[in-house]
């Protein structure tokens, strides 16, 4: 029996073909019910962030340092509204909370998490380069994340380990990049919803 | 406040597949039944197709401490609300082999279940036959003895046949993958449309989960179920030899007394050895000083490459599409380590999360992973090995000096991988290198030892000394308090481990039926 081929009516893949952006079309987008006023208001991360929608729990500061070094690693979070994702699952309670962070090992709330490892790259791309983030050449942020994926820079300190946060923000921002059906539609990949994503941009005030 | 709710004929803690399946069984039997699921209610209804949404089924309930150099992963592996962590299986459900139930008598080392395969074989029978599970038999030449499947093998898309190649040129074994998905309707349920959203939950009722079959048949048959219900204890006699109930919290945090004649915990792994320890001085059913010893969890070996032609990565079930199991039997054959592995070959992957390509390769940023995300979206391919873990007794849930909002103390829970577990970790991962590299991959690389299912921690064995409930799952110490789960397994094979939670708790249920009235 060894190298025994699958047996002839498992190969019918031919009729399960799908036209790639066959089920994509119609598609809408991962949006997330926002605080504007006294209203929610669903939108995509991306739309929080261009409409300018205030945030609830991070800091102009903390938020642009998310979207610079998020948008270093995996190119589109910014626009994909990555900080607004991150603050609006931080102001989540824990059952309905989507971080990536619930699966490791770090139990809510998050807040501090994110916080303390901000807190730990400013300090660490300062001691480095004496700049501040936002002034340093792609170059230079790019060998200061070459560092961090494996220890702790020099100047990193009482933050969580350097190199899981790196893990955790790149996931995050590949979450908000690519993981939504407008993603799927740009990587060519059917999306194939049974249920899609909350697809509706609609004052639900 | 507290309330004193109507008694029952038998309270279960959880709405996994343990507790959904003993629920339709004994309310089947005509049985006054009642689950109490510490998460939220959820509908098919609740199960969108998104990765990021799939993480509300995984546990959001009291915090579990994890410690040791290979932490179970209690989040990812667990469920919070309606089927547990039933509700996001995969479905894949191959069954152990007959030397999984001995392994210290033929190896002398590890611990023997209390029952033979022979003796679950029926069991395995029936529940294929009652849910479907799609494969072929005969082509699975490691398979032990037992009924052909019901429905015919999964469909093979591009990224099977590629990797299949590989296994090929070198001499091994491949077989459709016996999947819990219907590859043809059956019974009522749809077949499945191999989209690979596994993970969020199946809404079709193609794959069986507990909302797919046994919860439904439960409620038909007049069995309840009350969400947002945390127990906190398990109520006993004066002589704390027979169980009298559960204490629970409801939603709105009222105090409830639930009386019931027979008590199933079938609240996982975790839980369910902390509500024991919880529940007693030195914990309950506990003469053995076992229960939360013995926790194991199979260390999932990933390989992944990219491949010249389009490989429809996208395509097929999240649990996979074919089966190797030449690195399963005699477990002291193997080239590294001792154990029991399978490869799961061609997993559906979407670009993001835990099991996204995206993740695979953590030291990619910035252009290099732009170009990866966009190649990889079309050439990507990977398989996973699920690696037998051997139990240690010191592998254990233990309780936390923390607490939760109720008073009772959080589970710490302390796992360390055997060397040998280890080790046959490390030969899975070289071979599935050498795989890919037959498979003319361009491109070859391992994951990091992720965990997958978590088995033990209230271990059925013969001797009450040196386990905690027999083989029906029946607490050596309190007749009529059972528990059911994956925590009853004394090894943990080298294969998924939910349909041989199936088997058991049937087994276990009618054993309940036959000697109601001696039990309670």
């Amino acid at each position: 029996m060894k190298n025994k081929q699958p047996p002839d009516p498992i190969r019918e893949k031919k009729s399960l073909k799908i036209s790639r952006r066959h089920f994509s079309q119609a598609g809408g987008a991962f949006t997330l019910a926002f605080l504007l006023g006294d209203r929610n208001i669903n939108l995509t991360p991306a739309q929080a962030k261009t409409q300018k929608i205030p945030l609830q729990l991070l800091n102009p500061h903390q938020a642009a340092l998310i979207d610079l070094l998020g948008d270093s690693i995996a190119p589109g979070a910014k626009a994909a509204g990555l900080s607004h994702y991150i603050d609006h699952q931080l102001s989540s309670t824990a059952p309905d909370n989507l971080l990536i962070l619930k699966y490791l090992r770090v139990n809510p709330p998050f807040e501090g998490f994110y916080s303390s490892a901000l807190m730990a790259f400013d300090k660490a791309i300062n001691q480095r380069f004496a700049k501040n983030p936002a002034e340093l050449t792609s170059d230079q942020m790019a060998e200061f994340i070459t560092i961090m994926m494996t220890e702790n820079p020099e100047g990193w300190s009482s933050a969580p380990p350097a190199p899981f946060f790196y893990f955790v923000l790149r996931s995050d921002a590949i979450d908000v990049t690519y993981g939504t059906m407008a993603a799927f539609d740009s990587l060519d990949i059917p999306y194939m919803a049974h249920i899609e994503p909350d697809h509706e941009w609609a004052d639900r005030s | 406040m507290r309330n004193h709710a109507e008694k029952v004929d038998i309270v279960i803690v959880g709405s996994g597949a343990a507790g959904s399946l003993i629920a339709a069984e004994m309310s089947e039997a005509g049985k006054k039944v009642l689950i109490l699921e510490a998460g939220p209610e959820r509908g098919l209804n609740d199960l969108t197709s998104s990765q990021m949404d799939a993480r509300r089924l995984k546990w959001s309930g009291v915090p579990v401490v994890e410690k040791g150099p290979q932490p179970i992963g209690n989040v990812f592996n667990s469920g919070y609300g309606t089927g547990g962590s039933a509700l996001h299986h995969f479905g894949v459900w191959p069954r152990l082999h007959v030397e999984d139930f001995k392994v210290r008598s033929q190896h002398g080392r590890a611990l023997d279940w209390p029952i033979t395969y022979g003796e679950l074989r029926p069991y395995y029978d029936k529940i294929q036959q009652e849910v479907g599970i799609s494969g072929d038999a005969a082509s699975e030449i490691w398979r032990p003895e037992g009924a052909d499947y019901p429905l015919p093998p999964v469909p093979v898309f591009q990224q099977g046949d590629i990797i299949a190649a590989g296994f090929n040129k070198l001499g091994k074994s491949i077989a459709p993958l016996p999947l819990a998905l219907n590859s043809r309707d059956y019974k009522g349920r749809p077949a499945c449309l191999w989209d690979g959203w596994c993970d969020a939950g199946c809404p079709t009722k193609a794959l069986a989960n507990p909302l797919a079959h046994y919860l439904p048949k439960a409620k038909e048959q007049g069995g309840k179920i009350i969400h947002n219900a945390t127990v906190t204890s398990i109520l006993t006699n004066n002589n704390g030899n027979k169980a009298t109930g559960v204490k629970y919290h409801a939603k709105d945090g009222t105090e409830i007394t639930q009386l019931a004649d027979l008590v199933v915990l079938a609240a996982f792994a975790i839980q369910n050895p902390r509500l024991l320890l919880a529940s007693g001085e030195d914990g309950l059913a506990n003469h053995s000083g076992l229960v939360g010893s013995y926790i194991m969890s199979h260390a999932a070996a990933t390989v992944f490459g990219l491949f010249e032609p389009e490989t429809e990565p996208y395509m097929g079930a999240t649990g996979g599409q074919l089966l190797n199991q030449d690195s399963y039997d005699h477990k002291n054959k193997r080239k590294l380590g001792f154990g029991s592995y399978q490869w799961m070959i061609a997993q559906a992957v979407k670009p993001n999360d835990l099991l996204g390509y995206g993740g695979s390769n953590p030291a990619l940023f910035g252009a290099k992973l732009t170009e990866f995300m966009q190649h990889a979206a079309q050439h990507f391919g990977g398989m996973t090995a699920c690696v037998e873990d051997l139990p240690e007794r010191s592998n254990r849930v233990t309780l936390s000096s923390e607490r939760d909002k109720y008073g009772v103390p959080l589970a710490t829970v302390n796992h360390s991988s055997h060397a040998d577990s280890y080790a046959l970790w490390q030969g899975a991962k070289e071979e599935g290198i050498e795989i890919f590299k037959a498979a003319e991959a361009t491109t070859t690389w391992n994951g990091p030892l992720g965990p997958m299912h978590i088995m033990g921690g209230t271990i059925m064995g013969e001797d009450g000394e040196k386990s905690v409930t027999n083989s029906y799952g029946k607490c050596h110490d309190i007749d009529n308090l059972f528990i059911a789960g994956p925590g009853l397994f004394p090894t943990s094979g080298g294969v998924n481990p939910t349909f041989t939670v199936h088997a058991l708790a049937l087994r276990s249920a009618q054993y309940m039926v036959r000697n109601w009235s001696s039990l309670t």
